[in-house]
């Protein structure tokens, strides 16, 4: 292949990728303490409305911040009824993604106008990486990204150590497995269940403000436009492991990139079928179809008796 | 008569564990047949390989001298095998009809040779009554219900009396007599050696997987049959029924380590008294037993006193830490999908459920695995538990070892108070002695036990300081050396009628 068009492809993967990463990492920690939380795409839809909203008065960090809370705040209103009053989780998600889509229309009009069209925002420009730049193909397409596609990365390590080397994730883990055995050791399970979800709707935040902040520089109604749903597919796939989810964010970033690639190479293949693509291997994920994964014993199973 | 189950050279691994290596089992039709062996012994595995539960990795299943393919428990019902599990099948949102319906599948009502035990089977069962609302009892009858209505003439029981009353135990064993006589055939999986002679005509005895023992009862004594369960007899201070106890040890001089005046707690499910109004006091290095029939307040204020149920009216003062050793080991005691070495992480690092937590193998929140790793191995050295590593699933370990971890996980946290909720339930007679003596070494450190079993004979048998029954949620104190008797009539009738 033609190494300008690789550096291309590969570039776009990572960048693509990066909004379902950090929505992934967000989604798994829920669901490892048992919560599966469909809400995220309207997280993430407040994440990218938080960020035009801060970006257009406070730069592009004030986007960032603005869209962390978003996504906090909608998520609050899951934690409320699904966590604390132990609703259905599935109805609950889906309807706070629901009107997280009528909600942001409604303050879109009001902030930015009817037409809205053409509004234009501060976006994070490229960060250079030097020295590891150079490195031929790959250098290019991994180290000019935004600082927030950085941040992405981090996440990964810092979700594992948090997972798997403190005492907070074995609680939130044993929470996930067998809520009742959690509680009678002393885990406050409704509490760590509720932060762990927080924790999650700020990532979706900010998985949306990255969309706004580092991809396209506008906001547009409905623009997450699935990707919550593809990032609880990309969580499927990753085993509910953060290394997992960050293969399988990257495998979703670089089918969604494919499209670019063969309009670049200008094959005659209508693009609306690569448009395609990433939604068909979230099917194939969400089926099993990747081989067995240990789904968390209690995902959607809210705890039996007791107060903790 | 030719046999309607004969297994063959079964042979089964669960990983590292080894169930069953090389086992044979001939079930004749008209008899009740005991399957003994002490737990991990092998004797549900072998079951389910029966009921097709489980594939195993070796040998032959023959019935009436062809052999069969048993692949599923679909497989298993068509050969006639109906099989009564530990934990209950039966959906408890719909009824007993609805239920029965469901196993019999498109099989029409059989006004067979089993109608009259199915009819007497059927009494107290209220056909448009949900699940959900019926006692254990009559939920464990249910089950047999349900195996009958699917043209079962093998019923395979695991443990059946472990969740009944005296009464209930005694009643279903008659049943089962009846339905042998019936020219149906059972096979009773059991720890209660007294049940044994009281229902079996032949016995099979396993150890580790392998058949130590098989034949007809009359040859037999209890002796016999505990030297081919543990391969040796039993220890002399160790009674084969616990029923001569440990005598009483000096009144208690310590502190109070619990107060609890007028405490109300709701019922756990909605259903049933709740505690009501209790008092109770408790000292340091006292160990308190209840008695009490089932559903009568005794879980309310367990798990309240455990931090685990707030108190409606009243107050508790209770010293910390105080841990709870569950009733259920695998849904409260344990995650079975976590190694022991994470089961016991999770334990010490919060404390049990009230208390100030473990300080070293955790340093501002991070766990150091290394140091839990050797912990836990002393831990399962100390309490010993047979398991082929630290970081096997805790689900894969047999009952005993499970309880005997998780009671080395509450000790391990020197708890002021330590309430144990059937401790030895479902246990063989070694692990429950284990169980015991760790209990009363305990106890003679200075905590504080309070120890429920439904197990009546095994409350009196304790050797309990004091002895408290629980009637209608309401608590009262009986002498320590009050007889079966008097403790029973305490049982049935609540504190306001009248003493007993």
């Amino acid at each position: 292949m033609d190494p300008i068009l690789a550096q291309g492809f590969l570039e776009a993967s990572v960048r693509v990728a990066t909004p379902l990463l950090l929505a992934a990492l967000g989604e798994m920690l829920a669901e490892r303490g048992g919560i599966i939380n469909l809400g995220i795409e309207g997280a993430m839809l407040a994440g990218a409305l938080g960020a035009a909203l801060g970006a257009s008065s406070a730069g592009v960090w004030g986007g960032v911040g603005v869209a962390l809370l978003a996504g906090v705040l909608l998520t609050l209103v899951f934690v409320i009824v699904s966590v604390r009053f132990q609703a259905d989780q599935i109805i609950t998600g889906t309807a706070i993604t629901m009107a997280a889509v009528g909600l942001t229309g409604v303050v879109y009009r009001h902030a930015f106008g009817v037409g809205g069209a053409g509004l234009t925002l501060p976006t994070f420009k490229p960060l250079v990486v030097p020295v590891l730049n150079r490195i031929p193909v790959v250098g290019p397409a991994l180290f000019g990204q935004s600082v927030l596609v950085y941040l992405s990365w981090a996440a990964v390590p810092l979700c594992w150590l948090l997972l798997f080397k403190t005492r907070w994730g074995l609680a939130l883990r044993a929470a996930g497995e067998d809520p009742e055995a959690a509680a009678a050791s002393g885990v406050r399970v409704i509490g760590i269940r509720a932060a762990a979800v927080l924790l999650g709707g700020a990532l979706a935040g900010l998985a949306g403000g990255t969309l706004v902040l580092a991809q396209v520089g506008t906001f547009a109604e409905e623009m997450t436009a699935g990707r919550g749903f593809i990032a609880i597919a990309i969580v499927v796939l990753g085993r509910w492991h953060p290394v997992g989810v960050l293969g399988a964010a990257l495998l979703f970033g670089a089918a969604t990139a494919l499209q670019f690639l063969f309009q670049a190479m200008g094959l005659g293949v209508p693009y609306q079928l690569f448009l395609v693509l990433p939604y068909l291997l979230a099917l194939v994920a969400l089926s099993g179809g990747m081989g067995q994964a240990r789904i968390p014993t209690a995902l959607g199973r809210p705890l039996v008796g007791g107060q903790s | 008569m030719t046999a309607v189950l004969d297994l063959r050279g079964i042979e089964k691994s669960f990983g590292a564990v080894q169930a069953l290596r090389g086992a044979n089992f001939l079930l004749r039709p008209g008899e009740v047949h005991a399957l003994l062996g002490e737990n991990g012994a092998g004797k549900t595995t072998l079951m389910e390989v029966a009921y097709g539960m489980i594939r195993p990795d070796a040998g032959q299943i023959l019935s009436r001298g062809q052999t069969i393919e048993i692949r599923s428990p679909r497989d298993a019902r068509a050969a006639g095998i109906g099989m009564v599990h530990q934990h209950f099948t039966s959906v408890p949102a719909l009824t007993v009809e609805e239920n029965i319906a469901l196993a019999a599948g498109r099989r029409t009502p059989d006004h067979g040779a089993d109608d009259q035990l199915t009819q007497q089977l059927r009494l107290g069962l209220d056909p448009r009554v949900r699940v959900e609302d019926l006692s254990v009892g009559l939920r464990q009858r249910l089950e047999i219900v349900k195996a009958l209505a699917s043209g079962a003439r093998i019923l395979l029981l695991d443990e059946p009396t472990s969740v009944l009353a005296p009464a209930e135990t005694a009643e279903l064993l008659t049943l089962l007599r009846g339905f042998a006589a019936s020219g149906g055939s059972v096979v009773l999986i059991t720890h209660k050696l007294a049940e044994v002679f009281a229902c079996a005509d032949t016995v099979t005895v396993l150890r580790h997987g392998r058949v130590t023992t098989w034949g007809p009862l009359a040859d037999h004594t209890m002796e016999t049959l505990a030297e081919a369960m543990f391969g040796g007899t039993l220890p002399e201070d160790e009674p084969l029924h616990p029923l001569s106890g440990v005598a009483p040890t000096e009144p208690s001089t310590h502190g109070p380590v619990v107060r609890l005046s007028n405490v109300s707690v709701p019922a756990l499910d909605g259903r049933g008294p709740g505690l009501v109004r209790a008092t109770l006091e408790m000292r340091a290095g006292e160990c308190v037993a209840i008695a009490a029939i089932d559903g009568n307040g005794q879980r309310e204020l367990m798990l309240m006193m455990a931090g685990l149920l707030p108190a409606r009216e009243g107050t508790a003062e209770i010293a910390t830490p105080v841990v709870l050793v569950p009733a259920d080991r695998t849904t409260e005691g344990l995650i079975g999908e976590f190694s022991l070495t994470e089961n016991v992480v999770l334990g010490l690092l919060a404390g049990g459920v009230v208390g100030t937590g473990d300080q070293s193998i955790r340093a501002r929140g991070w766990i150091d695995w290394a140091q839990a790793e050797e912990r836990t191995q002393e831990l399962v050295k100390q309490f010993n538990v047979h398991a082929p590593g630290v970081w096997l699933r805790a689900g894969a370990l047999s009952g005993g070892n499970q309880q005997k971890l998780i009671l080395g996980r509450a000790l391990e946290q020197h708890p002021a108070v330590l309430i144990a909720e059937n401790p030895t339930r479902g246990l063989d007679i070694q692990a429950a002695m284990e169980i015991r003596q760790h209990l009363r070494e305990a106890v003679a450190r200075g905590t504080a036990v309070l120890f429920y079993s439904s197990d009546l004979d095994e409350v009196l048998s304790w050797g309990a300081d004091r002895l408290l029954v629980l009637a209608s949620g309401e608590v009262r104190e009986l002498p320590a050396t009050a007889d079966r008797d008097q403790v029973g009539r305490a049982m049935l009738t609540p504190a306001g009628s009248g003493t007993p």
